[in-house]
Order: C-alpha cells, then sequence, then structure tokens
C-alpha cells in the first residue's frame, strides 16, 4: 500500500510539471494567433475563399485527440463521447465519417464502433482534401484547458473556416482563471493598405490559421491531460493514505489481540499447573 | 516600437526594436515606429531587426510568410 502510494505520488509530481509546461507552450502561440485572427478580420472578400466555403455535409473528417495512457479520470471518454455526439446530431454515420485518430484511446474506441480510422493529420493535407471536395468538413475534437481543475470537451469547426471560430480560438488561448489568466482582445486598425493583394494575403494566410487551430487543440489537450492525471493521481494518493491507515489500525488491532490471547493462555496454563 | 517575430509553436523574437526589414511582396521593405497599418505578405529571404540604429542586426531567415504592421508595433507570422 505505500508503494502504490509513492507511485500515485510521483506521477502526480510529474503530471504537475508537464502541466506547467504545456501551459506555458500554449501560451507562447498566442502573440501568432493573435496576429492572424487581426488580419483576418480585416482583409474582406476572406468569406468567397475556397476554404471557407461552406457546403451540405454529407462526408466529414473528425481529429479526435486524446491521450495514450490512461489513469487520466473520465478526461479521454468525455471527449470521445463529446465527438460521438456531435456526429450523431449532423446524422453522420460510421460509413460517412473518416475519424483521425490522435491518440490509442481515440484509435480503440472509433475502432470499435466501425469508423475509418487513420492516425496522421497536418493541416495543410486537411486543407488541401477539404478544398478537393472529399470532406464537406473538418472537426477537431480535444478537451479544452480551462484550468487545473476544470477541462471541457470541445468539438471545433476547423473547415471550412469562420472569422467567429478564429476569434473563439484565439480568446480561449489564455485559460480564464489560474496562473496564466490574462485577458486580450483582438481588435486591429480600422484600415490597412494590403500588398499584394487580398486574395494572396488570404492564400498564405488562412492554412497558417488552420495549423493555429489544430496546434492549439494538441496544446489544450496536453494541458488537459497532464492536469486531469495530476488530480486523479492526488486523489489516489490520499485515497492511499487514508486506506494505509485504515490497515495500520486494524492491522495493530489484530496483533494486539493475538498477544492478549497468548497472554491469557499463559496465564490459563499457569494456574491449571498451580 | 514592438516587435514580434512567430511561428505556430515558437516565438523567434519578441520585444523594442527600432527597426525590421522583411523581404516584401513587392521587394524589400523596412518598418519604422508610426509606420501606416499594413498587410503583406513576405517572400523567401531574410528578416531583420534592429534594436537601435546603427546596430549589427538579428537575423532571422524565413520561407514566406504575412506581415502586419500597426502604429504601436509589427507582427510577423511565419
Amino acid at each position: 500500500m505505500k508503494k502504490s502510494q509513492t507511485v500515485t505520488k510521483a506521477m502526480e509530481a510529474v503530471s504537475a510539471a508537464k502541466m506547467r509546461k504545456a501551459q506555458q507552450t500554449a501560451l507562447r502561440g498566442r502573440a501568432y494567433a493573435r496576429a492572424a485572427a487581426s488580419v483576418l478580420s480585416r482583409v474582406s472578400g476572406a468569406e468567397e475563399h475556397p476554404l471557407m466555403q461552406s457546403r451540405p455535409v454529407a462526408k466529414a473528417i473528425y481529429v479526435v485527440i486524446t491521450s495514450d495512457k490512461g489513469l487520466a479520470g473520465g478526461l479521454n471518454s468525455s471527449v470521445l463521447r463529446a465527438a460521438h455526439a456531435h456526429m450523431t446530431e449532423r446524422g453522420l454515420t460510421p460509413q460517412s465519417v473518416e475519424v483521425v485518430a490522435l491518440g490509442k484511446k481515440a484509435e480503440d474506441y472509433f475502432g470499435k464502433r466501425g469508423f475509418s480510422i487513420s492516425k496522421a493529420a497536418n493541416a495543410a493535407d486537411l486543407a488541401e482534401r477539404f478544398a478537393a471536395g472529399e470532406a464537406d468538413a473538418v472537426f477537431v475534437a480535444y478537451q479544452n484547458f480551462v484550468s487545473t481543475f476544470e477541462q471541457r470537451p470541445t468539438v471545433r469547426q476547423m473547415f471550412p473556416l469562420t472569422t467567429q471560430e478564429l476569434v473563439r480560438v484565439v480568446e480561449d488561448i489564455v485559460p480564464a482563471r489560474g496562473l496564466f489568466a490574462q485577458t486580450d482582445t483582438v481588435s486591429a486598425p480600422a484600415s490597412y493598405t494590403i500588398e499584394p493583394g487580398e486574395s494572396e494575403v488570404l492564400d498564405v494566410l488562412l492554412p497558417r490559421l488552420a495549423q493555429i487551430i489544430l496546434h492549439h487543440a494538441l496544446l489544450e489537450s496536453q494541458a488537459s491531460e497532464h492536469s486531469a492525471r495530476m488530480v486523479a493521481m492526488k486523489s489516489a494518493s490520499d485515497k492511499a493514505g487514508e486506506k494505509q491507515e485504515e490497515l495500520t489500525l486494524s492491522f495493530n488491532k489484530a496483533r494486539q489481540a493475538a498477544i492478549t490471547r497468548e497472554v491469557s493462555e499463559i496465564i490459563g496454563g499457569m494456574e491449571a499447573i498451580a | 516600437m514592438h516587435v514580434v517575430i512567430a511561428k505556430v509553436d515558437e516565438v523567434l523574437f519578441e520585444g523594442e526594436a527600432y527597426s525590421l526589414t522583411v523581404p516584401g511582396a513587392e521587394g524589400e521593405m523596412t518598418v519604422l515606429g508610426h509606420h501606416e497599418p499594413l498587410i503583406t505578405t513576405l517572400k523567401p529571404g531574410e528578416a531583420r531587426v534592429h534594436l537601435v540604429a546603427g546596430d549589427a542586426p538579428k537575423v532571422f531567415s524565413i520561407e514566406g510568410g504575412v506581415l502586419e504592421v500597426r502604429s504601436d508595433g509589427a507582427t510577423v507570422i511565419l
């Protein structure tokens, strides 16, 4: 019992350190995302860009991000449930969905339910496949990091890109509470000179924005995984501590009972002889 | 002026600078403080940042991207 407590304690400490690192990495992307979103909000004609065309969704790609390992509370199952519910809401069947499973748990879950699975995704490929009509929408399901004790399963639309969605992602990059909380609004000058032209800027910018969404989702999931594991391990350590006290108590009681019995046997024997 | 040069997963430079020189779509250009708002695509080449006028610049090689200039600073997204 003491041993398992040592293990959970160690996992708790490791997760705490990893979580802090993941949070810091996530924040580094903020300047980038803010600039990209403010540029986008000032470039008109974005709606006509092929990556922003929405159409009825018959085929979709879901990028589902989970962890490879368990021991992180209900983290993975809530993401999987959210992604699955999102598909059901849109009337998508396993035949019309391709799941890009980042993480073993997603692979297991959707593999078992008859979805076609692929294991690697990059934003540029997804953009190409969307533009080519292989999929009518691309979604990303991940665990959003709100604070150390609160993570929320989130499903985001990656393609078609929308301005609101991007602004939301940028705002999400800063956690609502805790050490790294900060308010940062997306603002921009009223007018820009644009060179060489709006469509050229969009061609460069939109794939990068898609990359931000994916990258950010990965970081959020990581931070969430580590903090969920930290919390899970903390309660496991506490529970182990409690259990250990209980066990020590019953061990001592049992030992005491054995001693008492022996003593009374000896006394009984002496009396019989006397 | 506040200059940020960033990739998706990494900030290459962030801080106060005197000037920023980048290979813009219409040729190489230098941005000083209080420049008019501008958005331009970038060609492959070098971005140079001078912290003060006349010092040895910090050089970053880039493979294209977007430059956003606001009255208070400039951001390069690679």
